[in-house]
């Protein structure tokens, strides 16, 4: 017998071990229903005329525990399709590491929304607060999922933070526009940039199988 | 060399498709039968007469339940798999020990 087989043995079974820990369902369909809830958050808000900013902030927490039932209800669909546990231990080691940035943020909205008469500036900063604490929660539950999740977090806090620097100038210069565009750039990034990145991962993920 | 651990080894574990299951389950709590076949990348046939053997030896146990109307079927360690893996991974490193003195 080879002097080395010993060695790969160990190394198979700790490859073995990781992936066992890895959560492994497809992840196009709960981001593009996550994409998709929230972009049709941003047209109900800026059509409705959602700007007042404790409106504004109470309606992104509603669509926030919408999306967040969406994509169990998707997680949930994917399961019974298998035939396999929905609360496994991959899925709870994902809403693990999901859980604090997201609690996180919902503190943070509800410190800014629930005083009387918040002003609509400091209402603002709450989309980029949101994505950096959002872009933190995937960040960290991609240690526990493949396909780029770190990264597509690392996108989140980018933005955030590129966001939070032009409400900080705008702030500074000329004011801030209505709260109402905020729902906007609410739909491009967390509608917008879920479905592009739930339509790269569908047609990614079908090739995949298909191979 | 001395052969003492790798004859020690155990055999129904040495196995290539038996090492992947009885790995995949010392990582998890359970896991159902497609998320083990999937992960292995096994047929049916195949991986249902490795646990079958598993089963046997008394290092896997079988939980049939139903998850909203469709059948579950997970598989876990028992606790006497779980020493035998152990034990199984102790010789290896054993084995491994040994041939680097070797060198």
């Amino acid at each position: 017998m080879e002097p080395g087989w010993a060695s790969e043995h160990l190394q198979v079974i700790r490859t073995l071990m990781e992936r066992a820990a890895v959560y492994r369902r497809a992840l196009a369909p709960t981001t593009l229903v996550t994409g998709g809830i929230g972009a049709a958050a941003a047209l109900i808000g800026w059509f409705m005329r959602i700007e007042s900013p404790r409106g504004f902030g109470l309606f992104w927490i509603a669509v926030s525990v919408v999306a967040v039932c969406g994509a169990f209800w998707a997680v949930r669909s994917q399961a019974l399709k298998d035939q396999e546990p929905f609360w496994s231990p991959p899925m709870r080691r994902v809403t693990q590491a999901l859980l604090p940035p997201l609690v996180a943020g919902l503190v943070a909205a509800l410190l800014v929304v629930l005083p009387e008469g918040a002003p609509p500036a400091r209402v603002w900063w709450l989309p980029p607060i949101w994505m950096v604490l959002y872009g933190c929660a995937l960040h960290a539950a991609g240690f526990f999922m493949a396909r780029g999740i770190k990264l597509f977090g690392w996108g989140f806090m980018v933005l955030g933070c590129a966001c939070a620097v032009a409400v900080s100038l705008r702030l500074d210069a000329d004011g801030l526009p209505a709260l109402r565009n905020a729902h906007w750039l609410m739909g491009a990034t967390f509608g917008g940039l879920h479905l592009a990145y739930g339509a790269y991962l569908y047609l990614t993920e079908k090739r995949k199988n298909a191979a | 060399m001395n052969p003492e651990p790798f004859l020690q080894l155990d055999r129904v574990i040495h196995e290539k498709g038996r090492l992947g299951i009885m790995s995949l389950l010392a990582a998890s709590p359970q896991l159902a039968f497609t998320e083990l076949r999937d992960t292995l990348n096994m047929t049916d046939g195949n991986i249902t007469a490795h646990l079958r053997t598993l089963q046997e030896s008394g290092y896997v146990a079988v939980t049939k339940s139903f998850q909203s109307g469709r059948p579950l079927t997970t598989f876990a360690l028992t606790a006497q798999g779980r020493k035998a893996f152990a034990t199984y991974i102790d010789l290896l490193e054993q084995i491994v020990q040994q041939s680097k003195g070797e060198k």
